[in-house]
């Protein structure tokens, strides 16, 4: 394995994620996009506008992490909108433009001194927020640019990167079949890199310090437990090497291996109730993993990511390439798509949501949707040209009345009509469903069965309306955890009422994947469970060993 | 004007998570509300201010609010320190 070009090096750093990989290192390229020519030489707006950018992207991000690491990395991306609209932060770059600064001088100034605060306390675990500021800048400057930021490696194939410092925003979007491992010239065993390194279960070590780019290319060892990274290794210390990992990974790969012998096995309970397991995502590449995973389709589609990703309204063109690639990536197996659900909690600058003081009983989701007719058959539109390359069923989220659902209805139409009209293909008779989340549907469920051929209960913000509860906040943890009957009596009385009518239910929130409870929604007769990727196993594990 | 005094439980110190959820509470009332410890002084309706304090482990915090909604104000900082607390002490168990 000694490679002339790259004499044997052993590195120490701090292993800030278990693991152990074995493979080429890889530099990462931080190009610098070209400063885009703008007309705009207001500084302000320009300010202003990247502010707003941010904030999208980071809302992107808080949903991308949340349904694909974890709820409290999540929190970091909240955690960095927080700092974006904090007034201290926004003042004083306020101050910096009218001192003359362009907005990237004043976002290099103030979150450079901010850092430096930072940095300069004793304790460890507030120094290493020195980071987060930088990100935000990096942020900031990008939005500034109006360009793409900096990727992975062009070359093919699985590697370990290297970087002076990753940024949280560029973990979470990292590509885990491509990269073996990370190694970073600095950052701290509490920098928000390592808490994500070990969400994410990629062996990670930092500080290492700096590496001489000579290094690109070269094959090495990493050893994050013990926080060494061999470069070049001799063929003895790599075969040794090799074999230890193969042993730590035989023990977890058995557990592996007999998920994926269920993995295609239909999940039938002992007494032959057959439930189908379905997968929560956002985007296209989540669906794929949802597929690889056994998922019998998708349960919940969230639209709102490409929203969020925007700086404004998507066109019906976007959309639809969107849902398409989402529809393909399931391979004809059912997705159903969920419409917009969104309301003024959320940032989407754009839309010019006014201010609610109670925006989870506000103005959101379908309320939203048929007070902006446009905006929603532009998406109806987009899911009906979309449903063409799959089986598709469209679900409507925060229903209370039967009114609601023939509103929704008469739009579907109208735009079945137009399409018809412009000779524009869609598939004739797509599923129609809600979300039963909200105590007026579940109570009314008897009446909104007639209307609908499905219903999907989400039950995060069903057990939050029924209990009166905010779901977010820690003092009410407890109560939430202890008080679910209400919320499944209801499951039940929705479920009696849809198969009165010859339609089926499914559950997409948290519940789904609560396998204490997987036996109780099995004599409910519950016909389909959502969850996201990581459970989808699991569940369907527990599933054919119900009653 | 009224004042409460806690001591800082989380081994992480009033850090990120909880400073953030303290800003927002702080913000829902309309009293001022500022918060001592040792000899450094913080707005607690600003995150960055509240960080600031590098309040680790064991630091005392002492909250002094002033206006209408004072003392709601203080009785809701009571509740969520006491909260916090037993959160740090479920971890610990």
């Amino acid at each position: 394995m000694t490679d002339e070009r790259f004499p044997c090096r052993s590195i120490q750093g701090v292993g800030v994620s278990g693991g152990r990989a074995a493979g080429i290192l890889r530099f990462y390229n931080a190009t610098p996009a070209e400063p885009l020519q703008t007309a705009e030489t207001d500084q302000k707006k320009r300010l202003e506008r990247a502010l707003n950018g941010t904030l999208s992207a980071l809302e992107a991000l808080r949903l991308h992490a949340e349904a694909e690491i974890s709820a409290e990395t999540a929190e970091i991306f909240e955690i960095h909108a927080m700092i974006l609209c904090d007034e201290e932060f926004t003042d004083a770059l306020r101050e910096r433009l009218e001192h003359g600064d362009t907005a990237e001088e004043a976002v290099h100034t103030v979150t450079e001194s901010l850092a430096a605060r930072f940095r300069a306390m004793s304790d460890p675990y507030l120094s290493a927020r020195a980071a987060d500021l930088l990100d935000l800048r990096g942020q900031l400057l990008e939005q500034l640019r109006g360009g793409a930021r900096s990727s992975l490696p062009e070359e093919q194939g699985s590697f370990i990167l290297v970087a002076k410092d990753l940024t949280p925003s560029q973990t979470v979007l990292l590509d885990r079949s491509r990269i073996l491992g990370f190694v970073t010239f600095e950052g701290t065993a509490n920098s928000h890199t390592a808490i994500l390194a070990r969400a994410m279960g990629i062996p990670a070590l930092v500080s290492v310090g700096e590496l001489p780019a000579s290094f690109n290319g070269a094959y090495a060892l990493l050893d994050a437990t013990q926080g060494s990274l061999v470069v070049s290794p001799d063929a003895e210390t790599a075969r040794c090497f090799r074999k230890q990992s193969a042993a730590e990974a035989a023990l977890s790969e058995k557990h592996e291996q007999y998920l994926r012998t269920i993995m295609n096995k239909p999940a039938v309970t002992r007494s032959g109730h057959r439930m189908l397991i379905y997968a929560n995502v956002g985007d296209a590449k989540e669906a794929a993993a949802a597929y690889r995973n056994g998922a019998d389709g998708i349960g919940l589609l969230r639209t709102e990511l490409l929203y969020l990703s925007m700086q404004r309204e998507p066109t019906e063109e976007e959309l639809y390439k969107a849902y398409r690639s989402t529809i393909e990536a399931m391979e004809g197996k059912r997705i159903v798509i969920r419409t917009l659900d969104v309301g003024a909690d959320k940032q989407i600058p754009y839309l010019d949501l006014p201010r609610e003081e109670n925006p989870a009983l506000g103005l959101r989701a379908v309320r939203l949707c048929l007070a902006r007719e446009a905006l929603f058959k532009r998406q109806l539109r987009a899911i009906l040209r979309a449903s063409v390359h799959g089986t598709v069923s469209v679900m409507v989220p925060m229903v209370v009345s039967v009114e609601e659902v023939r509103d929704c209805r008469r739009l579907l139409s109208e735009c079945m009509e137009e399409l018809s009209r412009a000779s524009i293909p869609f598939s004739p008779k797509p599923e129609f469903g809600i979300m039963v989340e909200t105590p007026a549907a579940a109570v009314m469920s008897r009446e909104l069965a007639r209307e609908v051929d499905f219903f999907s209960v989400g039950t995060n913000d069903l057990l939050q309306y029924t209990l009166a509860a905010d779901r977010q906040s820690p003092q009410l943890e407890e109560l939430c955890r202890r008080n679910r009957e209400p919320v499944l009596r209801l499951i039940r009385a929705a479920a009696e009422a849809i198969h009165q009518c010859g339609g089926w239910i499914g559950i997409c929130g948290e519940l789904a994947a609560d396998l204490t409870l997987t036996q109780r929604f099995a004599e409910m007769q519950i016909d389909e469970l959502s969850v996201s990727v990581p459970y989808l196993l699991g569940v369907r594990e527990r599933v054919i060993d119900c009653k | 004007m009224k004042e409460f005094t806690c001591t800082v439980a989380d081994p992480c110190g009033l850090h990120a998570r909880p400073a953030g959820r303290l800003a927002a509470l702080a913000k829902q009332f309309s009293s001022s509300i500022t918060v001592r410890t040792g000899s450094k002084e913080a707005d607690a309706k600003r995150l960055l201010s509240l960080m600031g304090l590098g309040a680790s482990e064991g630091a005392e915090l002492h909250f002094k609010a002033e206006g209408a909604d004072e003392d709601a104000a203080i009785e809701a900082l009571q509740a969520f320190f006491s909260s916090e607390q037993a959160e740090t002490e479920r971890h610990d168990g």
